[in-house]
């Protein structure tokens, strides 16, 4: 296991948090009152059967959706009651998302997929920032395939790219929803082989996993089962 | 590298789509450009054979006369006294009113009652350079204008309009082939007296030839020119250089009205007439409202018909962005999930899809007017009227094009936008 340095004060700390879904006119209890904390530095591995709520649950910590009931803080704040701006500024600068499929944009580059972050308004991209995304696609072993077309990498590059763009804005905390779940094994390992290595780095990692092996690499495992941790 | 990229890149990548919009855009810009030009020129070209029947807006002095008839015989009007008009003020003023662009020429006119030959007959005191603006129909059938050499006189021939621009009821002059034009001998005026314009009739009437002498008072006019047959009250006349017959009759500076031929298609009548009402209070204006109504008729049809196109065009186009935005937001619906869950505003992603469109329209602009302004020569050529006006290049007008596309394709865009930026990261990247 990487050895990063954890903080124990909880960076960011989901209480209560409950979340329900209405499918088909049948109402299901996703979450039924989750709490975790993350400390900054720390990888969590949440792990469980599907429908046990992992998922919604990593998308609730990233923002992503907002549950019914309970408070998502970071950094002092409660994320469920912040306004819109906050939200964005948030999603901007400190939380970076990957997924189980890369969601790059296809009429994009991979350096300008890394650089997607900086293309939110009319300001142009720096030099510096090119600079920083090109170090990012280097330290996942891309940089001589910058100005390839994701269609023209293979489904492992692609991935790769899209934890290139995730490193790139410098966030605090990475949530991974199953980052290695279309790839085959060895893609798989080199994924989470960057994942360590940039946890070491301080970034705190909270990824969703159905691979036991992948999740015993964190510091933390969470269960869940049904709703709820277990 | 900035948003602009990302609306501009997925025009690219989906070009099948884009060049679709494009392609119809375009053609309605195409259409629409064409249209305007060619009506431009259709409306100008009309203007002008209309200006060519004469003036349309007359001015006189007020003037206080009684009709007179008894037992059902009418013995005709009774002026009381004959009122001038003083020249260079009443041109003036004319030329001072707000509308003067519209006012292609102004003609005053003095008119002399002589004796010739025991005959009576008008002399018509006239501006020749105006006259002839006023009367592109005329031509000299012997001899040249008052003032012109032969030498001008056979250039102007040659240059003359043909025999279809003449007006209708312009009978054709004989013998009067332009193309055959010779210069003809001068006319010797000796000094001391003037030259003299002899209508076809009035000729004929008081057998005046080149060089026959026309006494007004104590002075002399010599007939330089004989007009070909006209068919209008010029045939029945003399006429003569203003200033000489202003000096000759003992009116100096004074006229006894005015013909104004005002051009109409971007302005109402109306608003020339009560202008120069204002202008010159105390005058009497009439207007020619058959000429003018049948102009307006005319220019108000063609516009309402390029209006009626255009917008069923550009109806056309908008309906078409909108429903390929429509679909273009479901399919991109993880695109734009992706965006929210980087930070980017709804404000964002609203501007990403006007942008995309605002770029089909500004360059659908562009081609539209540049395709459009081409295809109107052709037409022109088509239609065989290609020298009945100018169309001249105007960059602004190509720039405001552009502009006015692009914001009708941002406005077409607004709800498929609008429900783009509604999108949800969860909605769309969630898997639960």
């Amino acid at each position: 296991m990487h050895e990063p340095q954890i903080i124990d004060a909880p960076l960011l700390e989901a209480i209560g948090i409950t979340k329900s879904f209405t499918q088909d006119g049948m109402a299901s209890q996703a979450l039924k009152g989750v709490s975790l904390s993350v400390a900054q530095g720390e990888f969590v591995s949440i792990v469980g059967r599907s429908g046990s709520g992992k998922s919604t649950f990593v998308s609730v910590l990233s923002t992503l959706l907002m549950p019914d009931a309970g408070q998502v803080n970071y950094n002092g704040k409660d994320l469920v009651r912040a306004t819109e701006a906050e939200i964005n500024a948030i999603r901007h600068g400190d939380f970076a998302v990957i997924f189980q499929f890369h969601y790059l944009l296809p009429y994009l580059t991979a350096l300008e997929n890394t650089l997607l972050p900086f293309m939110r308004s009319l300001k142009p991209v720096t030099r510096a920032q090119k600079t920083r995304a090109m170090e990012c696609l280097a330290r996942v072993g891309l940089a001589d395939k910058a100005h390839r077309l994701p269609g023209q990498l293979s489904g492992g590059e692609q991935q790769r790219v899209a934890i290139a763009r995730a490193l790139v804005k410098e966030a605090r905390v990475l949530f991974a929803d199953e980052p290695t779940g279309s790839l085959d094994s060895a893609t798989g390992a080199t994924v989470m082989e960057l994942l360590g290595q940039i946890n070491t780095e301080g970034l705190a990692v909270v990824m969703v996993t159905h691979n036991e092996e992948y999740a015993r690499l964190a510091h933390r495992l969470v269960r869940m089962e049904d709703g709820l941790v277990v | 590298m900035n948003i602009l990229t990302i609306a501009l890149r997925n025009a690219r990548k989906k070009w099948v789509r884009t060049l679709l919009l494009l392609l119809v855009f375009s053609l309605g810009v195409v259409s629409i450009v064409a249209l305007s030009f060619v009506s431009r020129v259709v409306g100008d070209g009309l203007e002008k054979k209309l200006v060519s029947y004469g003036a349309n807006i007359l001015v006189s002095p007020k003037s206080e006369k009684l009709t007179v008839s008894y037992g059902g015989f009418a013995l005709g009007d009774m002026l009381f006294d004959v009122s001038y008009l003083d020249e260079a003020d009443t041109v003036k003023r004319i030329e001072g009113i707000e509308l003067r662009k519209n006012v292609s020429v102004i003609a005053p006119k003095l008119v002399v009652m002589d004796h010739v030959q025991g005959a009576a007959v008008a002399i018509v005191g006239v501006r020749f350079e105006q006259e002839k603006l006023l009367k592109g129909f005329w031509m000299v059938e012997q001899g040249t204008f008052p003032g012109e050499t032969p030498e001008q006189a056979a250039a102007r021939q040659a240059m003359a309009a043909p025999m279809h621009d003449a007006p209708a009821h312009a009978p054709a002059p004989k013998d009067a082939d332009p193309k055959d034009a010779k210069p003809t001998a001068a006319v010797h005026v000796p000094a001391g007296a003037d030259a003299l314009l002899a209508g076809s009739a009035a000729a004929e009437k008081l057998g005046l030839k080149l060089g026959s002498v026309v006494p007004l008072d104590r002075h002399k006019f010599v007939v330089t020119g004989i007009l070909a047959p006209t068919g209008s009250e010029d045939d029945n006349v003399l006429l003569a250089d203003m200033d000489a017959l202003q000096r000759a009759s003992g009116h100096p500076g004074k006229v006894n009205f005015v013909e104004v031929a005002a051009l109409c298609s971007g302005c109402p009548i109306d608003d020339i007439v009560n202008q120069i009402s204002a202008a010159l209070p105390g005058v009497e204006i009439k207007t020619l409202r058959g000429i003018v109504e049948q102009r307006m008729v005319s220019v108000h049809f063609v516009k309402k018909l390029i209006l009626s196109v255009s917008l069923v065009i550009l109806l056309t186009g908008c309906s078409m962005v909108g429903i390929s935005m429509l679909s273009a937001v479901n399919e991109r619906k993880k695109e734009i999930g992706i965006l929210r869950s980087l930070g980017f505003s709804r404000r964002a992603v609203f501007s990403i899809f006007c942008a995309e469109a605002a770029a089909v329209g500004l360059l659908a602009g562009f081609v539209g007017y540049l395709a459009g302004y081409f295809v109107s020569f052709r037409i022109l050529a088509v239609l065989e009227i290609e020298g009945a006006g100018s169309l001249p290049f105007e960059p602004l007008h190509l720039a405001a094009t552009a502009l006015v596309l692009a914001i009708l394709t941002s406005l077409a865009s607004l709800f498929p936008a609008w429900k783009a930026a509604g999108i949800e990261p969860s909605e769309a990247l969630v898997t639960l």
